[in-house]
């Protein structure tokens, strides 16, 4: 095994699941800027259509996907959502996410594959939702550890309804 | 309990206009808006390029009813009611697809798909009476324009370009983007809001809510280094317009412009010259530099940012709760670069997980709640009133609606409010 090999099989499903805990645990405190520093600077962020939650990839220039943002975009959503004036989200959300289901999916090269269930709550003005489905995750191993480089959230609802939106970070 | 009378105070002479906001909370009003407006008026059922080969469907809902939008053997389009005459169940249930034949699988009748009733199991226990003949698939009026297919209910509905009045001008504008057909993009947004479908037709149309509404959004842009069309609206440019029977447009010059690469402007100057080419400068400027919003009565919107065109409809399940289908129509023969960048801007304002439109949702649903104060009976919306060239940031186009509303409630006749059509505007605005 050469060395770089020898570190990817390092990276374990407790490893990973250790990192989406802590990610979680970023959103539901809704400390935004330490996530976005999860990110690496090509990374992407994605929510596919309901209609189309088996699509490959929810490239833009086929596809009307519900998010498809790459690092530039996503460091707008986030000042954006930690103003008084994003008004879906202040006063804030209170989420919460359960996931379940960590599975190594594969790797290659410096780069490993996850998947992962989800739960996830958004409560607001006596409303509360659930948005339920499955992470999809390339991480990038570095020296500083896992950092995200794409993560799609695939909703196994086929429509927002009761939620209406998806304000929050999903 | 009652319906309120007068539902709108429409006071021309004083510049007032008020909705009495039973409207929006009414049980009653909703289901005479069922029986007046969605089983009478033409609805958008879908566009032309969803079903692209002979046999293809999808399956939505249109006025309340579940329907098969399709394209038949023949190649002809057609809108089937879903629903077995025999027993009633849905005869198809996948969302899309495609296939020459439905079939209940309650009992076994299937039809083809042009509707006619094509098999009955054990067919031989009717009576010589049962006409096979008179049990197809139950079908609405259908017509289309220019890609846009709408059906009704109604025998007495006029015809669909007489009811589309003078939006059918704004329709032409839309489809002349493409010599090779306009496309709904693959991706629907499917999502809900917990607040009346009439706010939402306002909502779609209005220029005054944008800056406090979407100044997270704007400012963004800036961030970015653009100047996103609609800023100028406050400065009191643009129109909004009476397009007739419930219609209406807030149309402003794109002075912005979006997320974009150099290629992608250079590519932008060649689809303009393209449209110089085909319908001359003055039509080719209303096509690529004029962002319109329309609201067609009673649930369809279209919204044309340049940058994307989102189509919308809606509809109620209760008063206040609202089920809303969002799609994106691009020219269809653009770059794939160039559909990125108009599904890049498109995805980043709209939709449910958009930009903007969550804080159009939040909007919406506080107005709802806010409903809940019944001692405040009336909303307004004279803002502008009386102005022959009202700025988009004035209220014509929600007090279009509003007055063809209440003329199907409750049979009033009314007059359009400002100046008719004309496109001599943008040499004022440019």
């Amino acid at each position: 095994m050469t060395d770089v090999q020898q570190e990817q099989a390092a990276v374990t499903r407790a490893g990973v699941e250790d990192f989406l805990y802590y990610e979680a645990a970023l959103l539901d405190e809704w400390r935004l800027e330490e996530w976005l520093d999860l990110f690496t600077e090509d990374a992407v962020y994605e929510i596919p259509a309901t209609d189309l939650p088996g699509h490959v990839e929810s490239d833009t220039s086929r596809t009307y996907a519900l998010v498809y943002e790459r690092r530039t975009l996503l460091e707008q959503r986030v000042i954006r959502l930690k103003k008084p004036t994003a008004h879906a989200e202040f006063p804030h959300s209170r989420t919460r996410r359960l996931l379940t289901n960590v599975r190594i999916l594969g790797a290659a090269g410096d780069e490993v594959m996850a998947s992962a269930n989800f739960i996830v709550f958004r409560g607001r003005n006596g409303r509360d939702v659930f948005y339920v489905g499955r992470y999809e995750y390339v991480l990038r191993r570095g020296s500083d550890g896992l950092k995200i480089r794409h993560r799609k959230a695939v909703l196994d609802q086929a429509t927002l309804d009761p939620h209406g939106k998806i304000s929050i970070i999903l | 309990m009652a319906i309120q009378s007068p539902l709108i105070i429409d006071d021309r002479e004083r510049g007032l206009f008020r909705v009495h906001r039973s409207a929006f909370t009414s049980e009653e009003i909703l289901a005479l808006e069922r029986e007046q407006i969605f089983s009478k008026a033409w609805l958008y059922v879908g566009h032309e390029s969803e079903l692209p080969k002979p046999n293809d469907f999808v399956t939505r809902g249109v006025g309340g009813r579940p329907v098969i939008f399709n394209r038949d053997r023949d190649g002809r389009i057609r809108v089937l009611l879903n629903t077995c005459r025999h027993r009633g169940a849905e005869v198809c249930r996948l969302s899309s697809g495609n296939s020459k034949v439905f079939a209940c699988f309650y009992h076994g009748w299937a039809y083809d798909n042009t509707g006619r009733l094509v098999s009955v199991p054990d067919g031989d226990a009717y009576s010589a009476s049962f006409d096979r003949g008179q049990l197809g698939l139950y079908q609405p009026r259908v017509e289309s324009y220019r890609g846009f297919v709408f059906a009704t209910f109604s025998d007495e509905a006029p015809a669909l370009v007489d009811y589309l009045a003078d939006a059918r001008y704004f329709l032409d504008i839309i489809a002349d983007q493409s010599a090779n057909g306009m496309e709904i993009v693959a991706g629907t947004h499917y999502y809900s809001m917990n607040a009346n479908w009439k706010l939402l037709m306002e909502n779609s149309v209005d220029g005054y809510h944008a800056l406090t509404v979407h100044q997270t959004y704007f400012e963004m842009m800036m961030n970015l280094g653009t100047t996103p069309p609609g800023v100028d609206g406050q400065r009191g440019i643009g129109r909004g317009i009476d397009l007739g029977n419930g219609h209406a447009v807030a149309m402003n010059p794109e002075l912005g412009s979006p997320i974009m690469s150099p290629d992608i402007l250079e590519e932008k100057r060649r689809w303009r010259a393209s449209l110089v080419d085909r319908f001359g400068e003055e039509h080719a400027t209303l096509i690529a530099n004029v962002t319109r919003n329309m609201d067609i009565f009673p649930n369809f919107a279209i919204v044309d940012l340049g940058f994307g065109i989102q189509v919308r409809t809606m509809f109620p399940t209760a008063p206040g709760h609202t089920e809303i289908v969002g799609w994106q129509l691009v020219p269809g023969d653009v770059s794939d670069a160039h559909k990125t960048y108009r599904l890049d801007n498109s995805l980043t304002f709209w939709g449910p997980a958009g930009m903007a439109t969550p804080d159009d949702v939040e909007g919406l649903e506080q107005c709802q709640r806010g409903f809940a104060v019944k001692e405040v009976e009336w909303s307004d919306i004279s803002r502008g009133m009386g102005r022959d060239m009202p700025p988009i940031v004035d209220e014509l186009q929600m007090r279009v609606f509003w007055r063809e509303w209440n003329a199907r409630l409750t049979g009033a006749s009314y007059q359009r409010e400002g100046a008719p059509h004309d496109s001599s505007y943008l040499g004022a605005a440019t």
